[in-house]
């Protein structure tokens, strides 16, 4: 098992950067989703680790070993694409065992490596059918299980489960979820699904336009977004983000705002500066009954979530905001409700749309 | 006009179409198995007693087996030839996207669109010049040249429909690039190559000129020697015509009646495919 650094990373078409000085090392034996939107670079930095691309400068190691002009076939690596590449006219068991051929191995010892992943992925009953009757899921868990049998120090996973069925989706997800955790091998994983990313990744990397912008643990990622994207991208929906004028006087740095019930006092700002503040929504408490902390504002929309629980957009002062409630709460459209925004869950960014590290209290 | 009767009256015009197509290959069949006398006979004998005299006498007569040998012999090798050369173009063609490409592809086919005969001359000499004017290697490697054009293009179809994640796959599991081609790439476009195969074996059985002009003695094949041979003795001799002509024809039927699955396929150019 190797590391996986890459340094100064970019690949350009023509005038485009898709990948732009990318520095980033996947740790060894860990699984690390690239996490990022359509477009944001995360297959082609996935591309060039695997060999597929040409890099336009940077260096790629595996380890100690330099790997980035190397060919693809010789970086004893794995790659499972987002359709499912299976070859046609010959049986399951073939599609896993074609890539041992080539390989110096006994009968025995192909054949066992073969049946252990079948049994890793439950695919004992499709071994000897015919590829082209299977559907969609059970073709990429035998794309999956032909990478994973050939024990390669690193595996890559470009979206595996985009093209896979709604109900084949989260039996391939939860199988995934199994295999990386048995395999202790290096795994990058790129997907545009956060939900499979918070599910899979022992850490996340964040690519926004070539860049990666943020890496850490799903929690903390989810929890401390470095800027305004992370926050925005991730949650469902994302972070709720005001626009503040934060001015100094005597008392110290403040800001006049009707989110909260007294103004917002925050310290290590420099003076007199507009800031960004981010609440997610699950986080913003809303209640039927007034407290001390509570502000009271109006539901201008309501729908339903996954996991049962009701979206709703307040409206207090001139801002408007989401929050997640309880069905149980029984809230209607127009209702007055109170809402209190935590000051330990808010967020502060900068105008240039950085995290600041600045302390909060109420005046 | 009411739909039963349109579909009535359209099969009736294509049988008559397909009868009228038809007709000489009726007529030289059964003339196979007539005598010459009937053969000749106004009006026309629709019934007759069939004989074999006329295959019997065929294949009595010198060199007929040589000239069928011949036309299996240089027909296959070159058709062959020409697949393995067109299937490796065919995927560079396909993989390593040139910004010429679609004019390489275009002057390939134009070969194809030159007349025979503008070509025939300059051939002719070019293989005297060589000293391969009727011999095999000649012959094939001419006939191979010939099929290559439209091979690539059928070929090239079907390679761009079996997507390039397989290579990839292939590629990055440790595979070579001749693993890729053929483990790979090669068993999911047999279609294209029976297709190819077959189209480019009828053109090259069926050819005349070029081994009438650039063949000799040695590999005259069976369009020649029914031209020749037909004429040789002061009129039509048409029992051996009749009798060479259904001998020559049963290759490419039965050909055609066991590949014509893939005759359809080949004709579309593999486009049916899908993604993976």
């Amino acid at each position: 098992m190797s590391d996986i650094r890459i340094e100064k990373l970019r690949k350009e078409y023509g005038q485009t950067v898709a990948v732009n000085d990318v520095t980033i090392t996947f740790p060894s034996g860990s699984v690390t989703c690239l996490l990022g939107p359509s477009g944001c670079g995360k297959t082609t930095l996935l591309r060039m680790i695997a060999g597929l691309e040409d890099v336009t400068s940077g260096e790629i190691y595996f380890g100690d070993q330099k790997v980035t002009d190397l060919a693809p076939s010789k970086r004893n690596i794995g790659m499972v694409f987002q359709y499912p590449v299976v070859y046609r006219g010959i049986t399951v068991y073939e599609n896993i065992e074609l890539p041992l051929l080539q390989e110096k191995l006994s009968d025995q010892e192909r054949r066992k490596r073969v049946m252990d992943v079948v049994e890793t992925l439950g695919l004992q009953s499709s071994i000897n059918k015919d590829i082209t009757k299977l559907d969609n899921g059970t073709r990429q868990k035998v794309a999956v299980a032909r990478t994973v049998a050939r024990q390669p120090q690193i595996i890559l996973f470009d979206e595996p489960i985009t093209n896979v069925d709604v109900a084949s989706k989260d039996q391939l997800k939860q199988a995934l979820k199994d295999l990386t955790r048995m395999l202790k091998q290096t795994i990058v994983y790129v997907t545009h699904d956060q939900t499979e990313a918070m599910t899979l990744a022992d850490q996340i990397a964040l690519m926004k336009d070539g860049v990666v912008v943020q890496r850490d643990a799903p929690r903390s990622l989810y929890n401390q977004p470095n800027d305004v994207f992370g926050g925005w991208f991730l949650g469902n929906p994302g972070m709720n983000f005001f626009d503040l004028s934060a001015k100094t006087n005597g008392h110290g740095t403040e800001i006049q705002t009707g989110l909260f019930s007294r103004p917002l006092m925050i310290e290590g700002l420099e003076k007199d500066s507009n800031i960004k503040l981010g609440i997610r929504p699950e986080q913003v408490k809303v209640s039927g009954k007034k407290n001390d902390r509570m502000v009271q504002g109006t539901i201008l929309r309501k729908s339903i979530v996954v996991g049962g629980q009701y979206l709703v957009t307040i409206k207090s002062c001139d801002q408007t905001f989401k929050a997640k409630v309880e069905p149980e709460t029984g809230y209607a459209l127009k209702d007055e409700v109170w809402f209190e925004i935590p000051l330990k869950d808010i967020i502060i960014f900068g105008p240039d749309g950085h995290r600041l590290d600045v302390k909060t209290s109420l005046a | 006009m009411h739909k039963g009767f349109k579909t009535t009256l359209y099969h009736i015009i294509l049988w008559i179409v397909a009868l009228i197509f038809f007709a000489p290959v009726f007529w030289i069949i059964l003339s196979a198995f007539k005598t010459k006398d009937q053969i000749l006979s106004i009006p026309p004998k629709w019934f007759f007693t069939p004989t074999l005299a006329n295959f019997v006498d065929l294949f009595t007569r010198p060199n007929v087996g040589t000239y069928i040998r011949n036309s299996l012999l240089i027909s296959a090798i070159a058709v062959l030839i020409a697949l393995v050369v067109s299937f490796l173009a065919a995927y560079a063609f396909s993989r390593f996207k040139l910004k010429s490409t679609s004019l390489i592809m275009f002057f390939l086919l134009s070969i194809r669109m030159v007349p025979a005969a503008a070509s025939v001359i300059p051939v002719f000499l070019m293989y005297v010049a060589l000293g391969w004017k009727d011999t095999y290697p000649g012959m094939t490697l001419f006939y191979a040249m010939f099929s290559i054009p439209f091979s690539v293009w059928i070929l090239k179809g079907f390679v761009d429909g079996v997507s390039e994640r397989f290579d990839e796959t292939g590629l990055v599991n440790g595979g070579s690039r001749l693993h890729v081609l053929f483990d790979v790439v090669l068993p999911q476009v047999r279609p294209g190559l029976v297709a190819a195969f077959i189209f480019n074996m009828v053109f090259v059985w069926n050819e005349y000129m070029f081994n009438y002009i650039i063949g000799g003695k040695t590999t005259t094949t069976v369009p020649v020697a029914l031209v020749t041979w037909m004429l040789n003795q002061g009129g039509v001799d048409w029992t051996f015509m009749a009798s060479l002509t259904v001998v020559f024809m049963i290759p490419p039927i039965l050909a055609v009646y066991f590949f014509q699955k893939y005759l359809l396929i080949g004709m579309t150019f593999g486009t049916v495919r899908g993604e993976i």
